[in-house]
């Protein structure tokens, strides 16, 4: 196991995965405490959209889903203040419009679009140093966010009516945190891809949240499970030579099943 | 009499397209202890949340200390029902009571102050809920939930309380003792509190008014048949039973 260490794509798969982790505990938290699990679903699936147009245009594909998912979180934040009945169905559609226009925009793309398979299912062994670079900054963006507006996010997502009456931009600050959403998904997508984005996104939180009485305590405890699950998960992933992302993933649901089950021995006696 | 703490000037609400308050007037002075009744659907919690600025009227206008402006909202204590709350939610007494103090912080990032603090130490000291502070919402009993929402609610100072449905998913004892509580924050401002359920209105109710779509008022403790009958547009001895009778005047012939 040791000497993989002494190769650098490994090390930095590694500090890739923390990154992400880190990103995941922060922002899961509030996906999973003010139930956007399924907007979040909705943002990452557009991303494709993104990766797609990142290859048309011959940029990065990652700059493309950076534009491409800030977007779609802002028009889905937009209509969620103002449609709230249609909301599910407005993001099955934007989540099916965002994969299909990736892949009209991949076909239309000369040649062949050659690490497409690695956006959706992710291959961290892959992350090159200048995506490590970009997703340290991405990192230090959300945690600082999060600490300036953290009294702000609590009341938004405990109790947005009560955050209105104490006169907080509740609108403002609900755009704000779609936003933040969008740009984890888009660290992740390098990590574990897109089809698998929302399981980091929410699992570490979702175990979390059951040992834990506090936001940033959840937080807290949901970026050490983020780092156990992929650390555990490439390190099986190399073992048993199969891909990393799938492994980080099962990783989390086995351990999000396992903490359930205790959870219901402990209450059930 | 002193000013009103909030006035509502003939104030028209529709919502999807259909007219939920029509023409209501009601201004709440500092000593009043308002209690607004009507049925399900007549616009309780429509009048509410037009109040507390969280819908915006179609005509009609709404002062709070004589002010139109947003930020006066800070001055009023929000008890929402209790149904919609997500008790899972992460979060301590402690700093869901401090949360009702973001409406009176000007310095930016938000943070507490030693003021806050202060307030919010009061407050649970207020409700009995002292020794619970640092406990999870989520591992109260009912009663004490409730207590805790009007505990955030005392923490913003506010000139005036605001109840909705106060004691729907509360057993009586508990209601007793809401009561109790509600009979000792009086004096220091004033109260409404709007239910379905006119069986609850307990003695120390000073005003009662009657909601659905327009507000009938009186300036009495007292609910009248006739108010009743306009209110519910249906003979008022089917919803008058097992009302106390301090409730009614004594000279009223029901049915």
């Amino acid at each position: 196991m040791l000497e993989v260490l002494g190769f650098e794509f490994f090390r930095n798969a590694l500090v890739a995965g923390a990154l992400a982790s880190v990103a995941c505990g922060v922002i899961g938290t509030y996906v999973v405490v003010r139930r956007m699990v399924a907007i979040s679903g909705g943002i990452s699936h557009a991303a494709f959209g993104g990766i797609g147009l990142g290859y048309f245009l011959g940029i990065d594909p990652l700059i493309g889903a950076t534009g491409f998912t800030v977007a779609t979180a802002l028009g889905m934040g937009a209509l969620q203040l103002r449609a709230k009945q249609q909301m599910d169905t407005i993001i099955g559609a934007v989540w099916a419009a965002g994969m299909a226009l990736g892949i009209l925009f991949v076909y239309l793309t000369p040649g062949f679009a050659p690490d497409l398979f690695s956006y959706l299912f992710g291959n961290i062994l892959l992350v090159p140093r200048g995506d490590i670079l970009m997703m340290a900054i991405l990192v230090v963006i959300i945690v600082t966010v999060v600490a300036l507006f953290y009294l702000e996010l609590q009341a938004i997502t405990f109790d947005p009516d009560y955050a209105a009456v104490m006169n907080l931009p509740v609108e403002r600050l609900s755009l704000l945190l779609l936003v933040l959403i969008a740009l984890t998904v888009v660290m992740l997508i390098r990590v574990v891809g897109i089809i698998l984005v929302i399981a980091l996104l929410t699992l570490p939180a979702a175990i979390s949240r059951l040992y834990t009485t506090r936001i940033w305590s959840m937080m807290v405890g949901a970026v050490v499970l983020g780092i156990s699950f992929t650390m555990a998960g490439m390190w099986l992933s190399y073992l048993l030579d199969v891909p990393s992302g799938a492994t980080i993933i099962l990783v989390s649901t086995l351990a999000y099943a396992g903490s359930l089950g205790i959870e219901r021995l402990r209450l059930g006696d | 009499m002193s000013a009103p703490v909030i006035e509502v000037e003939d104030l028209w609400v529709r919502l999807r397209g259909q007219t939920v308050l029509e023409g209501v007037n009601l201004a709440v002075h500092p000593d009043d202890f308002y209690a607004i009744i009507g049925p399900n659907g007549g616009g309780k919690t429509t009048l509410l949340r037009a109040i507390l600025g969280l819908l915006t009227p179609c005509r009609g206008e709404i002062r709070i200390l004589g002010s139109k402006d947003a930020a006066m909202r800070r001055h009023l204590g929000y008890v929402p029902q209790f149904r919609t709350f997500d008790f899972q939610y992460p979060i301590t007494v402690r700093e869901m009571v401090l949360s009702g103090r973001l409406g009176h912080i000007t310095r930016r990032p938000r943070r507490y102050g030693t003021e806050d603090h202060a307030r919010v130490d009061e407050a649970l000291e207020t409700m009995h809920i002292t020794d619970l502070a640092e406990r999870q919402i989520q591992n109260l009993s009912g009663g004490e939930q409730q207590r805790a929402i009007i505990a955030r609610a005392l923490a913003g100072d506010p000139k005036v309380l605001l109840l909705d449905e106060p004691t729907v998913y509360v057993d009586v004892p508990t209601e007793v003792q809401f009561y109790g509580i509600l009979d000792r924050l009086r004096d220091r401002m004033a109260v409404v509190f709007v239910t379905h359920d006119i069986g609850v209105l307990p003695g120390l109710v000073t005003k009662v008014a009657c909601l659905n779509r327009r507000l009938y008022t009186h300036d009495t403790n007292e609910v009248t048949p006739d108010m009743l009958e306009a209110a519910y547009h249906c003979p008022v001895d089917l919803i008058a039973h097992g009302v106390p009778h301090r409730v009614f005047p004594e000279h009223s012939e029901e049915g």
